[in-house]
């Protein structure tokens, strides 16, 4: 019974230059840890420039998933790719900062569209450096 | 100051709203939900719902990680004139040798990142740990409405 | 009349006595004796009748005050509910969050800062924040008049949340005192963007405005077959 969970893949969609991911499910470690990798293999795979990922429905972020979102974050970026966190709720923001987690560095949007302008700026920022 | 309490907090009027086992990692999922539930039928506000959440998945992960697993029991009380919710998680794992050290910011042994312990203690109202190396590790964490 | 007859009689005069009392001890006061014969005994069965009448009158009174005074606490109770709802819906009254802009919400804070107050201010803004889509919100401290070590953490907590978000947070209305006070205390602000007067926070907001508008126009001239569809 515990074994379909552990199968359960999160999906990732590609989008232009960007992977978007949406996380629908209350995570356990291991699921999490499998997430990270799948979003890096992703990036390798398609060299995205960027990636979204939607936790508007997740009702609870403790020190372990925060701490894989900000270092995928930071992995990612060495890969070239920013991360965007896209609509985290009020209430687990408020408890991610009193755990000790303020994650410094991760990007964050209220929504998808404003998580995508954002990416869209990095991009041409890069782009106009160029010229 | 020694966070060692000599003895928990414990009174014989509690009503006991639940007993369950923590043996699998999904288990840790579940059992946080059902924490929820209880949080969300104690009338707690959606702030404080998701501290007792986060700060339980803090503790279970603990259990599960260094304990292979324990028991939680979920109870409510009267404490101090206040009303409430008590969970308490026991273990019979290796064991901390240094509680003090355990509850410090950013110490770890290797599996978090250090703000497990600590972490749950700044989100509840009320936290109390009991631990005997080789013998196991109890931790009660309590929540006023 | 004879004497065994005689004794006979007094004893289920007695025993009737005895019933009485047991009936008025086991809780029914409407007993009596009401005895119709008068000689020695009738008297000590009279008087205990006025006693029974006596007894009766007592825990009526006594019933009575108990029930008023159960009214009274349980009045008492309500009103006590009454001043906690109340105290709740001022405290959520005194932090109301406005848009004030297209992307700018203001909240300005006015009175002492406690920390069950700045708990709900906070969860105001970030609730007002995800609800109207705004990414700036300023905390106007202009009416604060003092800030401790707490204060200052609870400022710093709903800025750091709100940034998790996806929010900018600017703090203003920061006296020269509370700059002196907040500096004595050694608390680190310098994470966050501060302003001196209201003023200084909206034109910095709006000026934050235009530059994502331009970014948007910029889009628009990069791909100028888009915005013909």
């Amino acid at each position: 019974m515990n074994t379909d969970l552990y199968e359960k893949k999160i999906p990732i969609i590609k989008i232009g230059n960007f992977l978007i991911v949406s996380i629908q499910v209350d995570m356990h470690d291991k699921l999490a840890i499998q997430l990270q990798s799948q979003i890096l293999e992703e990036i390798g795979k398609t060299s995205a420039k960027g990636v979204l990922i939607d936790i508007s429905v997740l009702e609870m972020v403790d020190s372990f998933i925060g701490r894989m979102l900000s270092g995928m974050a930071t992995m990612a970026s060495i890969m070239d790719a920013a991360v965007v966190i896209v609509g985290m709720q009020p209430a687990v923001a408020i408890t991610l900062v009193e755990l000790g987690l303020e994650m410094p560095g991760v990007d964050t949007a209220l929504n998808m569209e404003k998580g995508m302008e954002m990416l869209e700026k990095r991009v041409r920022n890069e782009d106009n450096d160029l010229f | 100051m020694s966070l060692v309490m000599l003895e928990l907090t414990s009174e014989k009027n509690w009503e006991k709203l639940g007993k369950h086992i923590l043996k699998f990692e999904n288990d840790v999922v579940k059992l946080r939900q059902t924490i929820r539930h209880y949080a969300k039928q104690f009338r707690m506000g959606i702030v404080d719902q998701t501290r007792v959440t986060t700060a339980v998945s803090e503790l279970f992960r603990n259990m599960y990680n260094y304990a292979g697993g324990g028991e939680v029991v979920i109870e409510k009380g009267i404490i101090e004139g206040k009303e409430a919710l008590i969970i308490t998680c026991i273990d019979s794992g290796p064991g901390i040798e240094d509680l003090e050290l355990a509850m410090s910011d950013g110490y770890s042994t290797g599996m978090g990142m250090g703000y497990g312990l600590p972490g749950a203690k700044r989100l509840v109202d009320r936290f109390e740990i009991e631990s005997k190396v080789n013998e196991g590790t109890i931790v009660r964490i309590m929540k006023w409405r | 009349m004879s004497k065994t007859q005689n004794n006979e009689k007094l004893e289920i005069r007695i025993d009737h006595i005895e019933d009485t009392l047991a009936s008025v001890a086991a809780g029914d006061m409407d007993a009596r004796i009401n005895s119709e014969i008068e000689d020695d005994l009738s008297g000590i069965e009279a008087a205990i009748d006025l006693l029974i009448d006596d007894l009766t009158d007592e825990l009526k009174q006594r019933e009575k005050m108990q029930k008023e005074v159960e009214e009274k606490l349980s009045k008492i109770q309500e009103q006590q509910k009454t001043i906690v709802q109340q105290q709740e819906d001022l405290l959520e009254l005194s932090s109301p969050v406005s848009k004030v802009w297209d992307n700018v919400l203001i909240l300005p804070v006015i009175g002492t800062l406690d920390s069950q107050r700045t708990q709900i201010m906070m969860e105001n803004l970030l609730e007002k924040i995800v609800e109207t889509g705004c990414t700036i919100a300023i905390l106007d401290i202009t009416g604060v008049p003092t800030v401790d070590t707490q204060v200052a953490n609870h400022l710093l907590k709903t800025v750091t949340s709100a940034r998790l978000l996806g929010a900018e947070c600017i703090i203003s209305g920061i006296s020269p005192a509370i700059a002196q006070t907040i500096v004595h205390l050694g608390i680190d602000l310098s994470s966050v963007k501060t302003k001196s007067t209201l003023q200084d926070a909206m034109i910095f907001a709006m000026k934050q405005n235009i530059r994502s508008e331009n970014i948007k126009l910029q889009t628009l001239f990069d791909n100028p077959n888009e915005n013909e569809e």
